[in-house]
């Protein structure tokens, strides 16, 4: 996948977009049943001392509406939203421990895109 | 709205302490032989499932005239036609067509939503018409019956009824109690929060491998919290279980704690979404009777709808952002079960809301997860004939109290 366009000052974080963001949460959680630690490590790294900032840009935005660029950057932040938990509860483990198969456990409308 | 006037101390007469269930549901150890027994699930599907109000939509999901739901439901052999007429007005058919009995309504899985843009549906095996609100409206090639009585071929209505925007219908030819009085101190008792604003909807499925009883006994008690959720809540501290109160067939009890260790990334979230006005805990919106005293460290209401039914009203006050929560067990046969889980949320403004909401939703689904684990185990454990009872404490009461009522209706 290309990088996406991702607003100043965040277009760094373009390699990380193109790993993770994605607009319906299935796909988003298929990308996270397949991380390895050292992922969500990354993705904590660069995301986690940049979370406010990123929270700021995009609360000058409506949920429905955005551009691209801004939409790319409100994907991320869902992928991290939904992946924050494996690094900082789960010691990196992709599945969350002791617990039932999330592939069982259907998004019933999770194929909708964001 | 039924709430008008009333107070914390007009349900005072459903408020129990320990000591109370205690006395009222006793000590002992509860069977397990309705988890058990097949022959058992026959008799609740005849003298619970098509007998009782069973809450199967909400109305804010069918906003529009025309729109649709379709739900199938293997307990009462019933493929349910919900839809809202061109009068505004829900109502619920069996979603079979009058002249040889096809679907009329095609599905998929076990929930299906569409809208119907001219107010009818249409089979499509012959092409009869039927009327949003029942009436059959077209035949084609009617003159070649030579008997047919279509003023008597509309679509056969199911009782339906709606309280506080959950819909809920009940399979009995003539319902022996209004679904007023079916609910009647849970009605009052959850009545007044505005749920309709909620209309935002994570909503999750699963099939389970086990009695839909299992299912639903493990999603009614305080008890395995700080065990079962040491991973997604850790550190959930002072866990106080409270406040039981019995209803008739219906049972309620409330959550009160400090929290958990917030995450950094948690904390960044629920920060945003506790300085939102629409977001912000709202113990002000509680019904009265539900954490009357208001205190701050309320997490949300713990009921038992019977038979299948819970709805945590949380009021933002628990998980950040959610208003509340809704369980609910439908039986596939014995020994499986689909579970449905849907945490609601007022709708984000922003794209920052939303992500915060995505966050507080995967917590909670994950939450969802670690409970999840335990049912098809249990399940095993029991029908491998190891042990004949439960053992329950004081926090396990909702438990209690389902089975006995069970035992109640299918004495009936």
């Amino acid at each position: 996948m290309t990088n996406p366009i991702l607003p100043a000052p965040f277009t760094d974080l373009a390699p990380l977009a193109a790993h993770w963001a994605r607009p319906s949460e299935n796909e988003r959680s298929e990308i996270r049943w397949s991380a390895s630690a050292d992922d969500f490590k990354a993705l904590y790294e660069a995301m986690m001392p940049r979370l406010d900032d990123i929270l700021a840009l995009l609360s000058q935005h409506p949920a429905t509406d955005m551009p691209e660029e801004v939409r790319n950057l409100f994907l991320l932040a869902c992928a991290f939203a939904e992946a924050s938990p494996h690094h900082e509860l789960y010691r990196g483990s992709s599945a969350v421990p002791y617990s039932f198969d999330a592939r069982r456990f259907v998004r019933t409308d999770g194929d909708v895109a964001l | 709205m039924m709430t008008t006037g009333m107070t914390a101390a007009d349900l005072a007469h459903t408020a129990r302490s320990s000591e109370d269930i205690r006395h009222e549901l006793g000590v002992d150890p509860v069977s397990v032989r309705s988890i058990r027994d097949p022959a058992i699930y026959e008799l609740e599907r005849e003298k619970i499932f098509k007998k009782t109000w069973l809450k199967v939509a909400t109305s804010w999901e069918l906003p529009k005239v025309g729109d649709y739901k379709v739900k199938e439901l293997a307990v009462a052999n019933a493929s349910v036609l919900i839809v809202r007429g061109k009068d505004g007005q829900i109502r619920a058919f069996h979603n079979v067509c009058t002249h040889r009995g096809n679907k009329v309504v095609p599905t998929t899985g076990f929930e299906t939503f569409g809208r119907s843009r001219a107010n009818v549906v249409t089979c499509r095996f012959h092409g009869w018409v039927f009327s949003t609100d029942g009436p059959l409206r077209s035949v084609p090639m009617k003159e070649r019956f030579g008997k047919l009585d279509s003023a008597c071929l509309g679509l056969r209505e199911i009782h339906c009824d709606i309280w506080e925007g959950f819909v809920f219908i009940n399979f009995d030819a003539e319902p022996a109690q209004s679904l007023t009085e079916y609910l009647g101190d849970f009605g009052k008792l959850f009545s007044g929060y505005p749920y309709e604003e909620s209309t935002t909807a994570f909503r999750y499925s699963t099939v389970l491998n086990c009695n839909w009883k299992v299912a639903h006994y493990a999603f009614s008690e305080g008890y395995h919290v700080p065990t079962i959720h040491a991973g997604s809540l850790p550190g959930f501290q002072g866990i106080e279980h409270t406040d039981f109160k019995l209803m008739g067939p219906h049972a309620s009890s409330t959550i009160y704690g400090a929290g958990m260790d917030t995450a950094p990334s948690t904390l960044a979230f629920a920060s945003m979404l506790s300085t939102t006005e629409r977001h912000r805990p709202r113990p002000d919106q509680l019904p009265p009777a539900i954490n009357p005293e208001r205190r701050a460290d309320f997490q949300f209401e713990l009921p038992n709808l019977f038979p299948n039914f819970i709805i945590h009203l949380a009021s933002g006050c628990g998980y950040p952002g959610m208003s509340f929560f809704t369980h609910q067990f439908w039986p596939l046969d014995h020994g499986r079960t689909l579970w449905e889980g849907i945490n609601y949320f007022r709708p984000a403004q922003t794209a920052a809301e939303q992500v915060a909401q995505q966050h507080v939703n995967a917590l909670h689904r994950n939450a969802w997860l670690e409970d999840t684990a335990t049912m098809e185990d249990t399940f095993s454990g029991i029908m491998s004939g190891t042990i004949d009872e439960m053992q329950l404490m004081d926090q396990e009461f909702l438990i209690r109290h389902a089975a006995r009522t069970l035992d109640t209706f299918l004495a009936a």
